[in-house]
């Protein structure tokens, strides 16, 4: 909001394709690296000519991929993600600069060296060349060291949220592990891309060969680590607070835990989070097959096609994962600081005071989550788009929430397209969504309990665990947004004019509380479902979530639980009249 | 219901800035600089590479081998571009980021075509290094290479004057949000594009002459030709370019030159165009003298010179224009000593391993490079 915005549908599909592509082939660059100054030493040492010819047409390949693709689409994020969330790029921009302007310089010797190297095959006698082959591998290692710890810092940030530390950000509670895992990645992609090369082998025992070298030296031993680093890095994210189990849709947050939850199915959990770990997983395991396939059949058979779905499969698998980093993450951009849309957190009370003269610029954060609250995004954002004076009425309201939707939601949502919001919105009241926004996301203390959003240690507590940033705005404009939404998903002019009845306390209650997952057209409706009389709801309101662990206390009062009571009993048939009832489930204790 | 707020520049991070304003506009206009020399012979030499291609075709030998050499020479030049270019525009988005994020914005989508338009004209130099001396349509690859430089250095002119005038940005924002603006309705743009093309051709110009001083020994005939064709292509390009810039600086808003003028950086400017009129004359001379090789030294010497000071004069022109539309920098300054300590380390540790691996591949350079 102290930015202009896009108008993209999927503009984090943009991301994250760019990204993709780019996090396949640097690390390539990284691993190739490495995988030419072993495989030309090894060449040189046993006097190989044919496997020293191999690595000499591979580093072609190599410089021309990762020079050309490789470094242009890394240009190509940085671009990117300036344009799709300018705040959270300025705020990295800012506090990394350093790190970033010293990455660059490992950059730009890592370009300078594999040129060096490949330009210097004939001109550069073996041991010099191989040092300028140990420079670039050393160089593009130190590259992915630098963003490690920026990409790492941005999922968990660690006592960087009080100190403003860049020590203790860097080196956050998932760094290592991420470097294990990245570095392991890197390793045996640059196997998976040496198969590639190697299936244009023309000798079919050179073939064979770099094949062999390839999957056994490089692929297989990744197949040990990654997935090793990969529960490392989990278990580091879910001691930081990233609620990694509730996210995939776990029970526990054990690797068999989340690995059960993601090959079973779960009705929890972020949606696509969960696909992309799945697709990962079968990603991974579809390439280690026919790494293992082809090398019993020795790449005899269609040798190029097994390459090249081996890649696409290591291409699936890094993707997934990539994507699932970015699930964990979500909803912020920043985690503890800034969320997708843009919104801070109120900085910790020890921010204000190291920022010393300047804890005003701290304290009077007009795109904190405490200042838009009370003075409204509408208000506080530099970049809208003004209604005209003529607009009145329901026009006024709806020309309003269609402008705290771009502002708040279009980050993440599109409204046909990518993470749709129209399906999810289809059929639903006003009061419903009005509800279901009042509780997007709740703070909590590290220990499960109420918390502040000032608190360092904060933990979200999110609808439905959806990982969506709490709704940051006035009363007014929350009811606005819900009333653009509902047009979206179909409310005709009249229903959204007309003026609310003067409802039965149980109905409204129900309608702002429980209709987005048990109205007519929720997930799981009232309707239909066996029939109770109030007296068994009453109890059953008394224990949400031991019945469904994913409902919320029930936090009317005494007369409203009454109230719902009596008219879920309606819902589901009971009504007024004296019926056979089905007795209360059990709850557990 | 508030009432929609009214447009305005965005506001700084509550985040301090990580250096002193003086040391990261050092590194910016150095590391500008440095991206602007390989740049000018990427955009410039396409241009005369395709131009020698052509004329290479019809059967103009100087011409066909002025092409082969400078087409092994351009992905070497982009990779330089590219590479220099992150650290220039690295410290440009901490000094201007607020200007630079919002007109990225406007006209995202052709900021975000640059990315496929460099990977396609980065390729391009790559197919015509490998394949340009067998028979093939390369005059006409070329010349698409260029021009899609030539776009590129296009899209580069809309944003950068978009980010100087960021009082024009509101009301483009209101009227569409799709990314789609460019800078058209700017007098000053199509003098700024010229003048950038122009200052390219005078570089790499320049570049085709030094190509011929490093050649004298062992091709003289063809160096000889190297440093007057370079010479004219430099002279030629500087002297129209007196004019754009002339325009260039008259189609700029009335209050941002009558500002400009009464600043003492105005001083880099008059300089600067005084440099280039010695630049247009010493490489017209070069292209007609009997022998060039002192001239061209001396072209090269006030080129650089005329660079540096065109560098500062664009800056101080953008941070007046910036503080005119109500730009105030970050106020809130801590500095990062030991990473500013260590950058530097590592920036001279890299520049010496750079040099090092250069030399050692020059050492056994070929006979025909």
């Amino acid at each position: 909001m102290n930015y202009p915005i896009w108008d993209l549908p999927s503009s984090g599909l943009l991301i994250a394709g760019i990204a993709i592509l780019h996090v396949f082939i640097s690390h390539f660059a990284v691993g190739g690296g490495l995988f030419l100054v072993l495989a030309e030493r090894r060449a040189r040492r046993t006097g190989d000519a044919e496997f020293l010819g191999y690595v000499i047409r591979h580093s072609r390949f190599f410089v021309l991929l990762t020079l050309v693709l490789g470094a242009v689409t890394g240009v190509g994020i940085w671009f990117t993600i300036g344009l799709v969330h300018p705040a959270g790029t300025s705020s990295l921009i800012q506090t990394w600069m350093w790190v970033w302007a010293i990455e660059w310089t490992f950059f730009a010797t890592e370009i300078a060296a594999a040129l060096v190297y490949y330009y210097g095959w004939h001109r550069l006698d073996p041991a010099t060349h191989l040092a300028v082959g140990w420079v670039y591998f050393w160089s593009a290692w130190l590259s992915l060291f630098a963003i490690n710890g920026i990409l790492t810092f941005m999922l968990t940030p660690g006592a960087w949220v009080t100190t403003r530390s860049l020590l203790d950000g860097f080196f956050n509670p998932t760094f290592w592990p991420s470097l294990v895992a990245r570095t392991a990645g890197a390793a045996g992609l640059a196997g998976v891309y040496a198969l590639v090369t190697a299936a244009w082998e023309r000798d079919p025992t050179l073939r064979a060969r770099v094949s062999r070298f390839a999957a056994l030296g490089w692929i297989l031993p990744m197949a040990v680590v990654l997935p090793a680093a990969l529960v490392w890095y989990l278990a580091a994210a879910a001691g930081a607070g990233v609620p990694v189990a509730a996210l995939l849709g776990a029970r526990s947050g054990t690797a068999t835990g989340i690995l059960r939850a993601l090959l079973s199915g779960a009705d929890s959990g972020q949606p696509i989070t969960r696909f992309a770990g799945m697709l990962m997983i079968w990603a991974s395991l579809t390439c280690l097959a026919l790494v293992l396939a082809a090398q019993w059949q020795r790449l005899r058979r269609a040798p190029r096609a097994i390459a090249l779905a081996i890649a696409a499969c290591a291409l699936v698998t890094l993707g997934g994962a990539e994507w699932v980093r970015e699930g964990l993450r979500k909803p912020y951009v920043i985690g503890q600081f800034m969320f997708v849309n843009g919104v801070r957190l109120p900085a910790p009370a020890p921010v204000h005071a190291l920022a010393g003269a300047h804890a005003a610029r701290v304290a009077q954060d007009p795109f904190d989550l405490a200042h838009l609250s009370r003075a409204g995004v509408l208000t506080a954002a530099r970049w809208t788009r003004p209604a005209s004076d003529a607009l009145q009425g329901l026009d006024r309201t709806l020309h309003d929430g269609s402008e705290v939707y771009r502002l708040l939601c279009a980050s993440c949502h599109s409204v046909d397209h990518y993470n749709a919001v129209r399906p999810l919105v289809r059929g639903r009241p006003v009061e419903a969504l009005d509800g279901m926004l009042a509780r997007l996301a709740t703070p909590a203390a590290a220990t499960g309990g109420p918390g502040e959003w000032t608190d360092p240690a904060v933990r979200l507590v999110t609808w439905r665990d959806r990982a969506m940033p709490p709704f940051a705005g006035t009363d007014g404009e929350r009811r606005a947004l819900a009333v653009y939404l509902a047009s979206l998903g179909g409310a005709t002019r009249e229903s959204l004019e007309a003026k609310p009845a003067v409802a039965d306390p149980g109905v409204a209650f129900f309608e702002a509380n429980c209709a987005m997952c048990h109205g007519v057209d929720g997930q799981w409706p009232m309707a239909g479902r066996p029939r109770r009389d109030a007296a068994a709801f009453y109890e059953l309101l008394g224990a949400l979530p031991r019945i469904n662990e994913l409902m919320p206390e029930f936090t009317g009062s005494e007369a409203e639980r009454r109230a719902v009571a009596a008219h879920l009993a309606v819902l589901t048939g009971h009504g007024s009249t004296p019926a056979p009832t089905t007795p209360a489930l059990e709850i557990p204790r | 219901m508030t009432p929609l707020s009214t447009l305005a520049l965005p506001l700084a991070d509550p985040i301090a800035q990580p250096a002193p304003t003086w040391l990261l506009w050092t590194l910016l206009l150095v590391t500008f600089f440095l991206h602007v020399l390989p740049m000018n012979v990427v955009l410039g030499g396409s241009i005369i590479a395709a131009v020698a291609r052509w004329r290479g075709r019809h059967g103009h030998a100087p011409s066909a081998a002025l092409a082969g050499t400078l087409a092994r020479a351009l992905p070497t030049a982009v990779a330089a571009t590219v590479t220099l270019g992150v650290a220039a525009l690295l410290f440009a988005q901490v000094l201007y980021g607020r200007a630079l994020f919002a007109s990225s914005v406007l006209m995202a989508a052709y900021w975000l075509a640059v990315v496929p338009l460099l990977v396609l004209a980065y390729y391009g130099t790559y197919v015509v290094s490998y394949k340009g001396d067998r028979p093939g349509p390369w005059p006409l690859v070329s010349s698409v290479v260029a021009l899609l430089f030539m776009t590129i250095a296009f899209i580069y002119a809309n944003n950068m004057s978009l980010a100087q005038r960021p009082d024009t940005l509101a009301a483009a924002y209101q009227a569409d949000a799709r990314g789609l603006h460019l800078a058209l309705g700017d007098p000053a743009l199509l003098p700024r594009y010229l003048h950038l093309v122009l200052s390219a051709v005078a570089v790499a110009g320049l570049f085709v002459a030094l190509l011929g001083v490093r050649r004298r020994q062992r091709e003289p005939r063809q160096a000889e030709w190297l440093m007057r064709h370079g010479g004219l292509w430099c002279g030629a390009a500087t002297a129209l370019n007196l004019v754009a810039g002339s325009w260039w600086l008259l189609a700029l808003p009335r209050p941002t030159i009558v500002h400009f003028m009464s600043h003492v950086p105005a001083v880099a400017l008059f300089a600067g165009v005084a440099s280039g009129m010695v630049v247009a004359g010493l490489a017209l001379a070069a292209s007609f003298a009997k022998d060039p090789l002192s001239l061209v030294r001396a072209t090269a010497a006030t080129l650089v010179l005329t660079l540096l000071l065109m560098v500062v004069s664009r800056d101080q022109l953008r941070v007046i224009s910036l503080g005119d539309a109500g730009f105030t920098r970050n106020d809130w300054v801590e500095p990062q000593w030991p990473l500013t300590l260590l950058f530097l380390v590592l920036f001279t540790a890299a520049l010496g391993t750079m040099s090092w691996m250069v030399r050692a591949l020059y050492r056994t350079a070929r006979p025909t490079d």
